[in-house]
């Protein structure tokens, strides 16, 4: 098979579930957006009401991070137990599970691209700010992507043979979003403490999309995305080295 | 060789085996691992892991008109060693090469997205199967209408029962003709009404595929069907030859006593 033939089964398999569920009515587009945009909401109240961050332009700061964060979540929420959930499926066929997989992870990339452009684009246009960053967004969700798929891949894999990681994960996700500057500036941890945060691999995928809102210099947005693009190709290794090594026993865990 | 020997082998399969780590199989998830590892942790660290070998060094070559029956008791390897025919698994040893298309199918219970609707799934699946396909409208509608599911193709998959699923997916994927094709125990759900309707559309597609690989615990089936038997026990080839002499090599072998205690599965995997 081509990539050409693989794109028409991932786009159409990505179709069919999203017909499924949403039965192309308008609420079940509606119901996409409005997890993130209640988050953004509760968020923005604690945060900057109530604990008053003082962070310039704190709205889009914080949408730039709290996009790509859901994305992250939802994607690896999502995908970890597709395998499992399709085994009968994947048992029955000679299907490439990674088509599974993958339509799985378009799915939430869609979603992300409309919260993108239906959130957080208008809200970047009414702050007056220059539109030559919004050329920057392809570049920037490439790691952010990449990383996504990558480590949903490896969860995905994993959970076939150890089957509470998707209960494993939710709880890890939970702490790592206070150890991930989404809410906060990175610079607001003290300089001993701040490995513990960048030790974390999401800061960098997460970073060079929220630079584009805040109107920065082009070479610290290079540096960021830089940065990102060595951590997705690292699990990007990574994520093929565990399925290479799993692929025949996942027929029997299945 | 055998009977077909002489013609030109469209697939060889030389000395492959497929094993696992058996310590695997005890950890059901992260926690065990943890506790463990906890509780144990010299043994968890130290200790060998034995090698399980499902495929145990199978070498056979499929020739161009081959229909291959598989005999074999539960947990004898006959669906691993399909799957790695398939390409679906790669053997950690030996090698398998071919330059035919294989179509695969282990079971027709089951749909794509099991909450769309019979036709939809059925579109979905052509999509899965023929890739290359440009326009899937002639065959589904075709496969459709052989399946006589009448206004029954407009409700939801998961709402059909086995034979139903069975009656749309047959004619489904026998709609095109594939070079090498195998058939893992698929044949039990649908009644025989169209079972004996299926067994004509089934002749002429196995007489326009180069290769049939066909496995079931139906020895009428496997009559009816195949040219050529090999017996697997124990991940290896027992026997082969043909059909007859092969049902009596199968029938000696007596599962109870080891077959079953040497599955890690349990029966019926």
């Amino acid at each position: 098979m081509n990539v050409g033939q693989y794109w028409t089964q991932i786009s159409e398999l990505t179709l069919a579930s999203v017909k499924a569920r949403y039965r192309r009515t308008f609420a079940g587009f509606l119901w996409v957006l409005l997890n993130p945009i209640l988050q953004f909401g509760v968020q923005s109240l604690v945060f900057k009401q109530f604990l008053k961050l003082d962070t310039p332009n704190y709205y889009l700061f914080l949408l730039g991070g709290l996009l790509p964060w859901i994305f992250i979540t939802t994607t690896i929420g999502m995908g970890t137990p597709v395998f499992v959930s399709n085994s009968h499926l994947l048992r029955s066929f000679k299907i490439n599970p990674m088509i599974v997989l993958c339509s799985q992870i378009l799915d939430n990339f869609i979603n992300f691209m409309a919260s993108v452009f239906l959130i957080l684009t208008p809200i970047y246009l009414f702050s007056n700010q220059s539109l030559v960053n919004l050329l920057g967004i392809p570049l920037a969700i490439l790691p952010l992507l990449i990383t996504t798929a990558s480590i949903t891949v490896i969860l995905a894999t994993l959970n076939v043979f150890y089957r509470d990681i998707n209960f494993v994960i939710g709880f890890i996700l939970n702490l790592l979003f206070f150890l991930t500057p989404v809410f906060y500036p990175r610079e607001y941890v003290p300089d001993h403490l701040r490995w513990i945060i960048d030790v974390n691999p999401f800061l960098y995928v997460i970073e060079p999309f929220r630079w584009l809102f805040l109107s920065p210099s082009w070479s610290e947005f290079m540096m960021w995305f830089g940065k990102g693009i060595g951590v997705s190709i690292g699990f990007l290794l990574i994520s093929i080295y565990v399925w290479k090594r799993r692929r025949n026993e996942f027929y029997f865990r299945l | 060789m055998n009977s077909t020997s002489g013609s030109e082998v469209i697939m060889s399969v030389k000395d492959i085996k497929i094993f696992f780590e058996l310590e695997h199989y005890h950890h059901k998830g992260i926690r065990d691992v943890f506790v463990s590892a906890m509780s144990h942790p010299f043994e968890f660290l130290m200790k060998q892991k034995e090698l399980f070998y499902v495929i145990n060094g199978v070498s056979l070559n499929i020739t161009q008109g081959m229909r291959l029956g598989i005999l074999g008791t539960n947990g004898s390897g006959k669906t691993t060693l399909c799957r790695s025919l398939a390409g679906m698994m790669q053997p950690q040893l030996g090698s398998i090469s071919t330059v035919k298309e294989v179509r695969a199918i282990f079971d027709t219970g089951t749909g794509v997205v099991p909450e769309l609707t019979g036709r939809e799934n059925a579109y979905l699946l052509a999509r899965l199967f023929f890739p290359a396909k440009k326009d899937l409208k002639g065959i589904v509608e075709e496969a459709i209408e052989f399946s006589e599911l009448g206004h029954f193709i407009d409700i939801p998959f998961n709402q059909y029962s086995k034979g139903m699923q069975s009656r749309l997916l047959l004619p489904l994927v026998t709609s095109i003709p594939s070079d090498i094709l195998i058939l893992d125990e698929v044949f039990d759900a649908a009644d025989i009404f169209f079972q004996n309707k299926f067994a004509g559309r089934m002749k002429t597609f196995i007489a326009s595929s180069s290769a049939t690989i066909f496995v079931s615990h139906s020895i009428d089936q496997i009559r009816q069907v195949c040219n050529h038997l090999i017996v697997l026990h124990k991940g290896k080839i027992h026997f082969e030859g043909s059909v007859e002499e092969g049902y009596q090599e199968y029938l000696k072998l007596n599962p109870s006593s080891e077959v079953l205690d040497r599955s890690p599965f349990g029966p019926g995997t």
